[in-house]
């Protein structure tokens, strides 16, 4: 079976032409001009509703009137809809507990790891479902999901069933800040397409901060895992592409592979 | 035998020259210096060293809370655990947590809750271990302001920083910092803690023996002091993203320039 990558279609904000190299701290004033600026994401108004104030240590960024911060470090919060790498850390035999790497464990049911049997056996006859029970993950697994639902206060929920989702078979997982996935996408894509070609490697990357990888043998993962790692590190600077592809080269004649 | 050694202290804490006895001026401030990141593991830290303390803090979360009847269903905690290393102080410190670290841990994360948005992450807790490894009074101060930086470096969303700043009469005299024999031999001591989204008051203590002309003075001093710090707490946070955007500018350039 050929792997595909995450079909994650967010743009690169670290890279947008609105986005500057401005650093900005918790509590830092971004504009005292609140006539035409609005506070957007990772921001709020002062109390005397004169000043707008970063909330997160990031890169400000003003799209339009809104004045947004990109956080450089924090948490992942699922939103429903999200594809991640979840890894089963419990089960029993209603449900699995899945780590996400959010704030609350999420929350697999066998019913939403497989497709509903359409066809009844007969009427009033029960039939036997092969959803009923947990038999079809073990503790440990790796798998790709998508959140169904999740809020603030009740656990998130998850459902292997569509298209990419499922367990995952061999293959590395890494994790890194979740703020810097866009970074590893790139702009439209421009940096996983590069990571692939240069190092022949499948790679899915979830927006819980995990990334899946398998390549062909073990040095061309592990050159991809540094230059991840290395995406990470200077996520806040500019130029990275050209910067992480010269790097994989350079390091490709080090390492004296193909 | 028992060695008994006697607390004596200095009958002036003021030298000839008018300068304290570490030889500072009355609103001068111990040396500081502040870094973040220093822990791997932990989600965010934060080191500190001013005059002779030297603390460490670690951000964990949030995270389950446990025990369990701790959780609050409708918003997040915060912990805050302040411990002393048994060397940080002359005599051997008992390793137990006793009144006084419960003390300081609560008064921590009471003053610094108030810039947390704690009710985004119900059910669950913040947890800042702060470890003392050096103590020469302030100690409470420096464990706020540390703790915030910690706090601001894990990516938690917060208001603004918490500075915090010790204030006292010693020979009466008003003073700036007070270390720890000016602490223990002064008249009169006054932590405070300022949260600069509203550059409200967020922390504040007394103890001893002042009059109200005095105290305002102390908090107009505290507040002037406590600005410096907050510049020196920025500084620390931007430092760990700032040198690499320069390392890497530096390094581009300088292949460029080879090719």
């Amino acid at each position: 079976m050929e792997e595909e990558e995450g079909e994650i279609l967010e743009d690169d904000e670290f890279e947008d032409e609105e986005t500057t190299r401005d650093l900005v701290v918790p509590g830092e004033v971004l504009t005292e001009d609140v006539k035409n600026f609005l506070p957007g994401r990772g921001t709020i108004l002062n109390d005397t509703r004169d000043k707008i104030i970063s909330l997160h240590i990031g890169l400000k960024q003003i799209n339009k009137n809104y004045i947004n911060v990109i956080p450089l470090k924090g948490i992942y919060t699922p939103q429903p809809g999200d594809k991640v790498i979840a890894i089963v850390t419990d089960k029993n035999p209603v449900k699995y507990r899945c780590d996400i790497n959010a704030k609350d464990e999420a929350q697999l049911k066998p019913k939403n790891t497989a497709r509903r049997i359409k066809a009844r056996l007969g009427r009033g006859r029960d039939y036997q479902r092969d959803d009923s029970n947990t038999d079809r993950f073990e503790i440990g697994d790796v798998l790709i999901v998508k959140v169904l639902s999740a809020d603030r206060l009740n656990k998130p929920e998850l459902t292997t069933v569509g298209k990419y989702l499922g367990k995952k078979n061999g293959g590395i997982v890494i994790s890194i800040d979740p703020p810097k996935i866009p970074r590893v996408i790139g702009r439209s894509g421009s940096m996983i397409k590069m990571l692939k070609s240069l190092t022949n490697c499948n790679i899915f990357v979830t927006q819980n901060g995990r990334i899946w990888l398998k390549g062909d043998d073990i040095a061309h993962e592990r050159l991809l895992i540094d230059a991840i790692y290395k995406i990470e590190r200077e996520a806040h600077t500019s130029g990275l592409t050209d910067r992480i592809q010269a790097f994989i080269e350079n390091e490709k004649i080090k390492r004296g592979i193909k | 035998m028992v060695l008994i050694i006697k607390d004596e202290y200095p009958e002036k804490l003021f030298r000839e020259d008018g300068k304290r006895l570490d030889g500072r001026d009355k609103t001068e401030l111990r040396p500081l210096k502040m870094e973040v990141g220093v822990i791997e593991n932990a989600d965010g830290s934060a080191y500190l060293e001013w005059g002779n303390n030297k603390i460490f803090a670690a951000v964990y979360g949030p995270r389950e809370v446990h025990p369990h009847h701790l959780a609050k269903p409708d918003r997040g905690i915060l912990r805050v655990f302040y411990r002393m290393a048994t060397y940080s102080v002359f005599d051997r410190k008992r390793p137990a947590p006793g009144r006084r670290e419960k003390e300081i841990s609560m008064i921590i994360s009471d003053c610094i809750e108030p810039v947390l948005f704690l009710e985004l992450y119900p059910g669950t807790a913040f947890e800042v271990f702060i470890e003392v490894i050096d103590a020469d009074g302030g100690t409470r101060c420096a464990s706020t302001t540390v703790a915030s930086l910690a706090l601001a470096d894990a990516g938690v969303p917060m208001k603004s920083l918490v500075t915090s700043v010790a204030i006292g009469k010693i020979d009466g005299e008003i003073v700036v910092d007070l270390s720890g024999i000016e602490d223990k031999a002064g008249e009169a001591d006054l932590p405070l803690a300022i949260t600069w989204f509203n550059g409200e008051i967020s922390l504040l203590q007394f103890d001893g023996a002042m009059d109200v002309e005095e105290f305002n003075k102390c908090l107009t001093l505290g507040k002037e002091a406590a600005e410096k710090i907050y510049q020196i707490q920025l500084d620390a946070l931007r430092k760990k993203y700032i040198s690499i955007q320069e390392s890497v500018s530096g390094s581009s350039n300088a292949s460029g320039g080879e090719e």
